[in-house]
This record gives structure tokens, sequence and C-alpha cells, in this order.
């Protein structure tokens, strides 16, 4: 049976965690500790080395959910998760100084991931005043002749996280036929 | 907020610690202490080493260390060990929200590794309120 490995990455915050917590069908492996810095004013807890979660399609096909801790830190960890992965799923938290760069710099880092594999795009809390439109985030990736899908979500919402894996696997098949 | 501050006069405490557990082994080439979420506190390294890239490092290694322990339904994760041909790197928690570790060479006879990173946590333990 055939077994997809797909990354979730994106700034702290974004809702890395949740997705992978709403969606996985097997208890998820976790490793949130307290923060200690400036990072506690936002949250209490962060993820210091992956998240884990799994699930399985309607054809019987199973996705393995990898999560990337978000800060900068961790660095390390992103290539050791990104290893075997089919597809990357990079949310972009709209309540941040800076959408849309912080969407150009997770696409930076996992660059060459990226150019073997495919990568879609979940924009968290668009409601928040200020944010940028979907085609403000369109718009920047066409002024270097990107096109990924984009999509609104609700990371806590099993349904949204649905529609990023599903989106996702449509890419992969164009890309692959 | 819960932001870990040790002042001046509390690293100077942690470092005499230090010092009195790299006595009791000539092995042991560095000490560090960072946060459960990779943030260095106080190091004292004979050697040159990144303590910035280490704590975070170490931070991932006991987090997934103790799952790791949990998943194979072990309890208590005392210390997370990485033995290599060169040393060893000793791992435990040290009150809730931070790291201790303790790296030596391969000179080190393991069972005193133990002993002294126990015994050094629980000193740094009473010293950290
Ligand atoms: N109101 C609201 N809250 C959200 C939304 N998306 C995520 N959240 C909340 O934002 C927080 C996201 O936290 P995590 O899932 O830990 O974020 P993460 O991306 O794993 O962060 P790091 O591990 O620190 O990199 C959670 O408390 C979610 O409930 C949203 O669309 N609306
Ligand atoms: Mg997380």
């Amino acid at each position: 049976m055939a077994q997809l490995k797909f990354i979730i990455t994106g700034s702290p915050g974004a809702g890395k965690t949740t997705a992978i917590t709403a969606i996985s069908e097997t208890p998820p492996v976790r490793t949130d500790e307290a923060t200690t810095d400036s990072l506690a004013s936002s949250k209490s807890e962060t993820t210091v080395a992956m998240d884990f979660g799994e699930l399985t399609l309607e054809g019987g096909e199973k996705v393995f959910l990898y999560g990337t801790p978000g800060q900068r830190r961790f660095e390390f960890m992103w290539k050791i998760i990104a290893q075997g992965g089919l597809g990357l799923i990079v949310l972009v938290d709209c309540t941040r100084e800076d959408p849309l760069a912080d969407m150009e710099m997770y696409l930076e880092n996992f660059s060459d991931f990226i150019g073997e594999t495919s990568v879609v795009i979940g924009v968290t809390r668009s409601d928040a005043p200020g944010a940028p439109s979907l085609d403000d985030f369109y718009n920047r990736l066409q002024d270097s002749d990107r096109l990924f899908p984009i999509l609104d979500v609700d990371p806590r919402e099993a349904d949204d996280v649905s529609l990023l894996i599903n989106a996702l696997i449509s890419s992969l098949e164009y890309t692959t036929t | 907020m819960s932001h870990i501050e040790i002042g001046q006069t509390g690293k100077a405490l942690c470092r005499r610690v230090f010092d009195e557990m790299m006595s009791k082994s000539d092995a042991v080439y560095g000490i560090l202490i960072s946060t459960v979420d990779g943030n260095e506190v106080v190091h004292s390294f004979k050697s040159e080493l990144s303590s910035e890239k280490l704590s975070a490092m170490l931070g991932s290694m006991l987090a997934l260390g103790e799952n790791i322990a949990a998943e194979a339904q072990q309890n208590n994760c005392q210390f997370v060990i990485v033995e290599n041909g060169d040393g060893y790197i000793l791992t435990l928690r040290l009150k809730e929200k931070l790291v201790l570790s303790v790296i030596a060479s391969n000179e080190a006879n393991l069972g005193i590794l133990h002993s002294l990173s126990r015994n050094g946590a629980e000193k740094l333990a009473s010293k950290l309120k």
C-alpha cells in the first residue's frame, strides 16, 4: 500500500502542531516544551523536535504528516525531517508582522526540497486586521513566476487540513503525469 | 511570561558546581545548562564548541528521548545518552524547564558519568530556585 510522507512547516504559532493534532487518526507524537523566551508572550509551548501524525486516504493510502519546529534555531531539524518527503505544506500566520515575507522565508528554507516536490500554502487567521488577501499571496509568487495552490484554512479544523492534503496530492499527480 | 533569567551570580554559582563536577572526572570537557526550548543559559567548555547550536539540538534530543521512552512504554526517562567512538554525551532534565548536558571523552567511565551528572543536577536544582 502506498505511503506518502508530507511535511508541514511555517512560522512559530502558525498552527503546525494544531493541524497535525486535528487530523491525525492516531495519537500524534508531540515534542512541545515550555517557551522560555520572548515567544512566551504569545504562546506557552513550542515544538522543539517534530510533530508526527498519520491518516488514511479513501483509496487506502497512508499519509504520514511530519511537522517541523517553527523557530530558526531548530533549523537542523528541518533537513532531517524533509528527508524522503513527497510534498510540503507551508502555513502562514496573518497576525504576524509581514506574512508575505514569512511565506518567502519558508519557501526559501525548503527551496531544495521544493525543487523536487510539490508545495501548498495554507493561510491562517486571514481575518486579522490588515491581513494580506489571497491575491496578494498569489501576486507575490507570480512576481517570480511561481504558481502554488494557496488556501485559506483554520488548522484547528480537520476538514481544512484535509483540503491542504488533497491539494498537495492533486498537484503531485499533476506534476508526475 | 516565563522568561528564564539567571543573573551573573546564578551563573557563577552554576560554574562553581560545573568545576566540582569536572574535578571528579578529567574526561569531562563540557557542561551546559540550556532551556527545554533550546536556549543557552550557562556553559563551561574546555574546547571550542557552539553552545548555541548544542542548546537547540540537546533540547530536541531530550524531547525525542522522552517521547521514545514513553512510546516504548518505559517511564521516568532519566538520561538521554549518546555514546560515540570519541566519548559520551549525557543529557537530563534539570527542574522543570532546564536541561543539563555533560560531554566527556571516551576515557570516562559511564557509571561515574551517571553519578556525577545526577549529583550535579541535584546540587544545581537546589541552587536555582
Ligand atoms: N483564532 C484562531 N486561532 C488559531 C487559528 N489557527 C491556529 N490558531 C491557534 O494558534 C495556536 C497555534 O499553535 P501551534 O499549533 O502550537 O503552532 P505551531 O505552528 O506548531 O508553532 P511552533 O511549534 O511554535 O513553531 C493554537 O493555539 C491554535 O489554536 C485560527 O485560524 N484562528
Ligand atoms: Mg508546533
